[in-house]
């Protein structure tokens, strides 16, 4: 049928724009293979809104089934899609916002002489992060899985020619396998459990007893799964390095869509982790304790990439504290705010990184915002910065991440930080002490980058408009992206949420049960301590014209906080050089001074006792083995031909 | 008509050729002949409607009532075409080989091919056994004059170890022969055979040595690395991407039938076995500085894989263990390939020699890494099919082994990863001169990955062919 086929195109377009790309990469020009591309993911995008305007949400969804794929001994996988209300609006987001990084990246990455492979590995992205939501089944979800980290790897290695970029691309594909590990043994506990791995019918059969050991266990093997994805404590350390990849990678791979992977597994396996009250009580404390400790990271990070980096690693913490306590809906609420703000961010970092010229340091920076006055005869704002669109955009995205109020994330933030204060105050405490470290290191980077005086020696310019418009669109769904999900104190009726519910039983059940004063106070606490933090942020970095020095003059625990809290050195310590030592030792010691020795000794005792018997036969064993067999080969002939 | 045609096409190619000696044309001759015997599998498979299919039930030496039984059935089709599907790929990959006597390389591959596809056809436990000692020796001359440094020594621990496994198969086959399993012990019938526990405790070993020395499993894998990195590149492509899975085969047909409660008993004991050595190899590939004997630790790892999915005696495990048998030996190929058209340019296998190639050969570098994605089985990959449903199958025997299983996916990752990033990635360091994929190297790879693909998405083909043969060999073993 027609929808069905729509829903095919959905990924498979991209996935013709990426074999298309690959075969033709030497022959297409960057403008060309960027157009291409873009346009195939936007036509992905249409789809989805014809997909989402004529979906009816009282039918639960539809499944539409492509193949069989793997069909053996009872197992019977098919390749299906499922559409219902968490696919369409994963698939929303992926090919809207990947549609706006598709075209910013052609201003971006025009000078690039391997753009086009580029465009083939963005396109060849946005098919394999659409396989994962829209999988009918777990195992379709895992090509998605392995695609988006296949594409990961490739991306954050683009420039191969150096090694720490491929170094970085390594270490985020061998940590996600580390995650993949939890993930195909919650699936392979599934099946065994349930006969079949489609989301429907598991959901469906899953029933009975809390915290059944099996449960448990399959239900902390996926979120292992979704801690390597989405760069959870403790197995985050990778996105960080994965700025090595091109900014618009950043945004599309490392903000906005693959790293929420993990999120949209729980909640698409919501049911079983409503059983397992156990594992949402691990995830709770892991998404708190990788908010507060990647926020504090963020505080001391000098590149523009990398605190946008930990900002997200952060933020995806906040979303799976909202998965622990069960608010589903919360959690997805912020993914798509998150994907909003955060791209922009990204983007406009990106915008900021191509006018000055590759340059990354914000200590380098200041100064881009020029001069802004207000006139009010005519009313209007005057700026003679030379980066304006960017300068405004990016000031958008600081205070929507930082929760102003109206902001989106004033809404999805708030509301997770609401549903924390019903789990427990302490909770509230830490997540408010989070987001107060998020509004400081965004307003940091802001002043720094465009405030005080211009560090560097570059030219700035504005970039193209291919890059400005994905700006300015993203800007205005950072602003507005709240009414999304506008909650009843505002006069709405959390459109998303009950959109949410038919397709994810468990967000029925979420109950926010705070009183309206409550929630009035909590928000106005909150808000007075973001304004406070600006200030702080404002006095101590907006009119510097130098930074503090270096991490060695830095207090023992600042320098700590700096310093990623050593985690990637106490990894390497731990991990990284023992398995290589092991490597070398089990190669140059046990195979060569055990194995092959024994193996030797067994041989020669054959040997000896082969010249015992050649005494009795006097010949060469090989040649009778030989005349033997060439027997037996005539008379093997003789048959066939007699026959 | 198929059983002679499978057996005269490569066999008589390969006796022109040793006679002839027509060295310009020889590597042409052999690669039509692979061809035809790829065209007659094919027609097989094409024709095969289920069951045990017997093309020839006769007397073969009366007197001593021999009989010559060839056929096969689904597992044995399988291991038909896998073997006619690789062979041409194997012969074209010697075009890039400079070796001495064209001729006799070739006459002795596809000697090499005659006795795999005896080994696979065979319908009794006495032609089993004959052909695959036969199929050893033209690979010990091959590689015995053909090798790289020390061929001499290693060709000789390799010949006496597989020697010895073959002589302790062939002690069991006799002593169940004496047990009255017929002198031919029929496929057929060696079922029937009921030795009592105590007995098939023993005879388990017996049997199951020569195959454990084959895939190898460890500990018994020590002639492997060195013969793999030896070995001239299309000796290495056979032993790997065929001639060990004549140990899978083998058993499935002679040890299970024979000593199932045997199996049962050591079942554990050897999918340890298999998964420590699977683990071991894929760690020590990590470091391997030389590329050849980096994929030789790699397919030790992934057969140690490959056995224990075998030994799960579950319908997923047996299937999935078949399933990657195809796909291990598509890959074995693709990977030695690669290694041996870096060697080609840079004149060495050691990737110290190597780094920053992408620039220089980036279409090469496009192939390799569709292979590489094949090596780690990802998904809409073939091998990521077979792993999938071996860890399934585990399983169900015990979630430790499964979880040791499973964490192979992560030391597949970093060492496939490392060496590509040490062959391609990286600044030109060495600045050499050379051509990027030529026609034969997108000839030889793109179909190998094509298939590769095709499978990883539509696997159905393969997995229709063994499921009936495997569902009913379970049961058959669930009946004793």
């Amino acid at each position: 049928m027609r929808t069905d086929l729509l829903a095919i195109l959905v990924p498979v377009l991209p996935l013709v724009g990426a074999i298309i790309l690959a075969s033709l990469r030497r022959k297409l020009s960057a403008n060309v293979a960027g157009g291409l591309a873009t346009a195939l993911i936007a036509s992905s995008f249409v789809a989805s809104v014809v997909l989402f305007m004529g979906f009816d949400a009282s039918t639960g969804g539809r499944t539409v089934h492509m193949l069989d794929w793997i069909n053996v001994g009872g197992m019977n996988i098919p390749l299906a899609l499922r559409i219902d209300a968490l696919s369409l609006t994963m698939m929303l987001i992926v090919t809207g916002i990947g549609s706006l990084i598709h075209l910013y990246s052609i201003g971006y990455m025009h000078e690039d002489e391997r753009a086009p492979t580029f465009f083939a590995q963005l396109n060849l992205f946005s098919f394999a992060m659409l396989m994962l939501v829209m999988g009918s089944n777990f195992l379709i979800t895992f090509i998605g899985w392995e695609g988006v980290g296949l594409c990961s790897y490739l991306l954050i290695g683009f420039w191969y020619k150096t090694p720490e970029y491929n170094y970085a691309a390594r270490k985020a594909f061998v940590m996600n396998r580390i995650g993949d590990v939890g993930m195909v043994l919650g699936m392979v506990l599934l099946f065994q459990r349930f006969g079949t791995l489609e989301y429907v019918s598991i959901m469906d059969m899953a029933t009975g007893g809390m915290n059944d050991p099996l449960m448990i266990a399959a239900t902390l093997f996926l979120f292992i799964g979704a801690t390597g994805k989405s760069a959870q404590l403790p197995l985050f350390t990778w996105l960080p390095d994965a700025m090595a990849g091109p900014t618009p990678v950043s945004a599309l791979i490392h903000a906005a869509t693959m790293v929420t992977a993990g999120i949209f597994l729980i909640v698409r396996s919501s049911v079983l982790f409503e059983l397992a009250p156990f594992t949402k009580d691990i995830i709770l404390w892991v998404g708190t304790a990788t908010a507060l400790i990647a926020a504090s990271v963020g505080l001391f990070q000098n590149d523009i990439k990398k605190v946008l980096a930990y900002s997200t690693v952060s933020q995806l913490g906040y979303m799976f504290v909202a998965l622990g306590m069960g608010a589903y809906s919360a959690a997805m609420f912020h993914v798509t705010t998150h994907a909003f703000f955060k791209a922009l961010l990204f983007l406009g970092a990106g915008s900021v990184i191509h006018a000055l010229g590759g340059e990354q340091d914000i200590r380098k920076m200041g100064g881009l915002k020029g001069r802004v006055s207000l006139t009010l005869t005519p009313p209007s704002i005057r700026m003679d910065g030379p980066v304006k669109i960017t300068y405004i955009t990016f000031f958008i995205g600081t205070i929507a991440i930082s929760g102003l109020p109206l902001m989106s994330s004033f809404f999805s933030k708030d509301l997770i930080m609401a549903y924390g204060f019903q789990h427990s105050p302490v909770l509230f405490g830490l997540l408010l002490f989070g987001a107060l470290l998020t509004t400081f290191y965004m307003f940091r980077l802001l002043f720094l980058v465009f405030y005080g005086t211009y560090r560097g020696k570059a030219h700035p310019h504005e970039s193209p408009l291919t890059m400005t418009i994905p700006l300015m669109v993203l800007a205005v769904l950072s602003v507005v992206g709240g009414l999304l999900n506008l909650p009843h104190l505002f006069g709405g009726h959390e459109p998303m949420k009950h959109f949410l519910e038919t397709a994810a039983d468990a967000i029925r059940y979420e109950h926010l049960g705070l009183s309206a004063t409550t929630e009035w106070i909590l928000m106005g606490i909150t808000t007075v301590l973001v304004f406070a933090t600006i200030a702080m942020a404002y006095g101590r970095f907006a009119k510097r014209a130098t930074l503090e020095g270096a991490e060695a003059d830095m207090p023992f625990f600042k320098r700590l906080i700096a310093q990623r809290w050593r985690l990637d050195e106490f990894y390497a310590a731990l991990f990284e050089r023992p398995y290589g030592w092991i490597s070398t030792h089990l190669f140059t010691t046990v195979e060569r001074h055990v194995m092959v020795p024994v193996m030797n000794g067994v041989g020669a005792a054959a040997l000896a006792m082969g010249g015992v018997v050649r005494k009795l036969q006097t010949g060469n064993t090989s040649f009778h083995l030989l005349a033997m067999l060439c027997g037996m080969i005539v008379f093997l002939l003789i048959t066939l031909m007699s026959n | 008509m198929i059983v002679a045609l499978l057996l005269l096409i490569p066999f008589i190619t390969a006796l022109a050729l040793m006679f002839l000696r027509p060295t310009q044309q020889a590597k042409n001759v052999a690669l039509i002949s692979t061809l035809a015997s790829l065209g007659v599998v094919l027609f097989a498979w094409s024709a095969y409607t289920g069951g045990t299919v017997i093309h020839y039930n006769m007397d073969w030496v009366p007197a001593w009532g021999l009989r010559f039984v060839m056929g096969y059935d689904g597992v044995g089709l399988l291991m038909l075409i896998l073997t006619a599907v690789v062979f041409p790929f194997i012969i074209a990959a010697g075009y890039g080989e400079k070796l001495q006597h064209p001729s006799l390389v070739n006459a002795l591959l596809l000697f090499t091919q005659t006795f795999l596809f005896g080994v696979f056809l065979a319908q009794n436990t006495l032609l089993f056994y004959i052909f695959y000692e036969l199929s050893l020796i033209p690979v010990f001359f091959f590689l015995l004059y053909w090798g790289g440094e020390h061929r001499r020594a290693i060709t000789v621990k390799f010949f006496i170890y597989t020697l010895l496994g073959g002589l302790s198969l062939l002690f069991g086959i006799i002593y169940c022969l004496g047990q009255g399993a017929g002198f031919n012990g029929d496929f057929a019938t060696i079922g029937a055979l009921n030795f009592p526990l105590s007995t098939q405790i023993w005879l388990f070993w017996v049997l199951f040595l020569a195959f454990a020395i084959k895939l190898p499993i460890f500990p018994f894998h020590s002639w492997q690395p060195d013969t793999y990195a030896m070995a001239p590149l299309q000796g290495t492509m056979v032993l790997g991407a065929v001639m060990l899975k004549m140990g899978l085969y083998g058993i499935i047909k002679i040890v299970l039938p024979i000593v199932p409660q045997g199996v049962i008993h050591w079942q554990e004991t050897v999918i340890v076995l298999a998964l420590i050595g699977a683990i071991y190899g894929g760690i020590i590939a990590f470091r391997q500085s030389d590329l050849k004997r980096l994929i030789a630790f790699s397919s030790l790892s992934h057969v140690g894989l490959l056995c224990a999915g075998l030994f799960a005696w579950n319908s997923y495990g047996v299937s999935g263990s078949l399933y990657q048998a195809f796909a291990h030996a598509l890959l074995v190929v693709c990977m030695l390939y690669i290694s041996g058209a870096m060697k080609e340019r840079v004149g060495s296998s050691e990737m110290g020699a190597m780094g920053g190639l992408k620039l220089r050969t980036p279409r090469l570098a496009a192939l390799f890494l569709l292979v590489l994605v094949n090596a780690v089985a990802l998904p809409l990959t073939q091998s990521f099919v077979g792993e999938w449903l071996m860890f399934a199958g585990l399983w169900q025997v015990n979630g430790w082994l499964a979880f040791a299983a499973v964490s192979t996916i992560v030391l597949g990752a970093i060492y496939m990863l490392f060496a590509y990033q040490r062959v391609m990635l990286g600044p030109d360091k060495w600045a050499l001169e050379m051509t990027d994929a030529t026609t034969r190297d997108h000839l030889v790879l793109v179909p190998l990955i094509a298939v590769t693909l095709f499978l990883g998405v539509y696997p159905g083909p393969i997995l229709d062919l063994v499921d009936v043969p495997v569902q009913q060999l379970l049961s058959s073993l669930s009946l004793n």
